[in-house]
């Protein structure tokens, strides 16, 4: 990992591209010097303030992305969410210890909404043959819903609004109640990244149904 | 920044490595110790009150080698992080050695055993040497624990290094109070 070398850069917006109502993939130039390894986040800085996001590009990607949810009470997502093409911002990194650790074992990502952002830098990557949950409140949330797909062994897209278009696979419910009910019971590798409370809940059903499953946890929110 | 999740609630917690064990394992008990005495080293350095820079340099690298040994004690040595990380290097056991023996050559000759006290900083280090002990003993449980799957190499390491730190602790406590104008209290039985 890259950890030794986190210093502070500067990045000019390039591109915006929405991937839902409220969420959309934003493109920065990647600055000269700078290296990450998949998984690992980076700080901005903006008046003041400093927000992590995930980078959702590959390491040898000519720019760096960002997949940002408009949390709409919140600050920092609206500024990048509103900021003009070739503003320029300031970021330190790369930050973070969520990372693919290759093993023998089956591996299972789950990702509540942005959460997808380290397994789609991951999966950019190469890594695939996962098994991969993302916990959404409704079917437009399902961000790289292809990307996924392609690289999984098996794509769970876990919807707790019921809705009206629902796919064959979509599982109606939380990603714990997949997790509880319907995962064989094996010592997989789980990385978790997303909200807080799904990261808790999944650790507990981890506990009690998964004895010596690895964790490796990212709380977004 | 929120930092919980409150995943540890029911007694157990997760390595860096990504297990999950019980807070009163072994190990955990063993980096427990060693976050332990990284503060009570923090109590030293802030005890000398500034006066002494090139002190509380030497303290803040031991505790930024005792970080190390931390996140060394807290990764399972057969889990794929465990390669990830830095370790601790013989060197660091030579450091100490020096810094030892530079400080002992101001010291007066020792007549006997001492109480530990004194200065608030010497006092502080003499706590911080039971500690250092006491995460040591923690480590050979551990060690003996899997001693024959090839991972002893670092640990044998972080168990030398804590053998010599708990030496110059004694010698810092000593010094601690060297540097205040107080002299050994030695012990009458
Ligand atoms: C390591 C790390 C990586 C992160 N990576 C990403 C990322 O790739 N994409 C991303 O959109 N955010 C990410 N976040 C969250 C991000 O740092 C900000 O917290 C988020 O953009 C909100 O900032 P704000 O100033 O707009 O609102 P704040 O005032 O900080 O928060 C407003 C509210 O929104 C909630 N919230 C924050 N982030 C989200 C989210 N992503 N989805 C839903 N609710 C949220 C907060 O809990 C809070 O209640 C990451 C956080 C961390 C710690």
């Amino acid at each position: 990992m890259n950890s030794e070398s986190i210093r502070e850069y500067a990045t000019e917006l390039l591109g915006r591209k929405n991937l839902s109502e409220d969420a959309c993939e934003l493109r920065f130039s990647f600055p000269a010097g700078f290296s990450f390894t998949p998984g690992q986040f980076v700080r901005f800085e903006s008046h003041g303030l400093k927000r992590d996001y995930s980078i959702t590009t590959a390491p040898n990607d000519k720019g760096i992305e960002l997949c940002v949810r408009d949390t709409g009470t919140g600050h920092f997502s609206s500024v990048l969410a509103s900021a003009e093409i070739g503003t320029e911002f300031r970021f330190s990194g790369p930050h973070g210890y969520f990372v693919y650790r290759p093993s023998t074992r089956p591996v299972v990502f789950v990702a509540t909404g942005t959460g997808v952002a380290p397994f789609v830098s991951m999966t950019r990557s190469g890594i695939s043959g996962y098994i991969f949950l993302h916990g959404v409140k409704h079917t437009p949330d399902l961000y790289y819903e292809n990307l996924f797909r392609n690289a999984a062994r098996i794509y769970v897209p876990c919807v707790s609004r019921s809705s009206d278009d629902a796919e064959s696979d979509l599982f109606q419910g939380k990603v714990t109640d997949y997790l509880g009910t319907v995962l064989e019971r094996r010592p997989y590798d789980f990385y978790l990244c997303g909200k807080r409370e799904m990261i808790r809940d999944v650790t507990f059903l981890v506990d009690d149904y998964f004895p010596g499953a690895r964790i490796y946890t990212e709380v977004f929110y | 920044m929120k930092i919980y999740t409150g995943g540890g609630d029911r007694g157990k917690t997760s390595l860096f490595s990504g297990e999950r064990i019980a807070k009163s394992h072994d190990r955990v008990e063993a980096y427990g110790d060693i976050d332990e005495l990284c503060s009570i080293l923090g109590a030293v350095a802030a005890s000398l009150g500034g006066k002494y820079p090139k002190v509380e340099a030497e303290i803040h690298r031991i505790q930024s080698d005792l970080m190390k040994v931390g996140a060394l004690l807290s990764t399972s040595p057969d889990a794929p992080a465990f390669a990830e990380l830095e370790k601790i290097e013989e060197s660091s056991v030579r450091t100490l050695e020096a810094n030892m023996d530079r400080m002992d050559a101001d010291l007066p000759p020792l007549r006997g055993f001492i109480l530990p006290g004194g200065d608030m900083s010497a006092a502080w280090a003499h706590i911080a040497r039971t500690v250092c002990r006491r995460a040591e003993r923690h480590v050979i449980a551990l060690v003996d624990s899997f001693a024959d799957r090839g991972h002893g190499s670092d640990y044998w390491k972080v168990l030398a290094y804590m053998n010599r730190l708990s030496d110059y602790l004694f010698v810092l406590a000593r010094y601690c109070n060297h540097l205040s104008d107080r002299s050994d209290i030695l012990w009458k039985p």
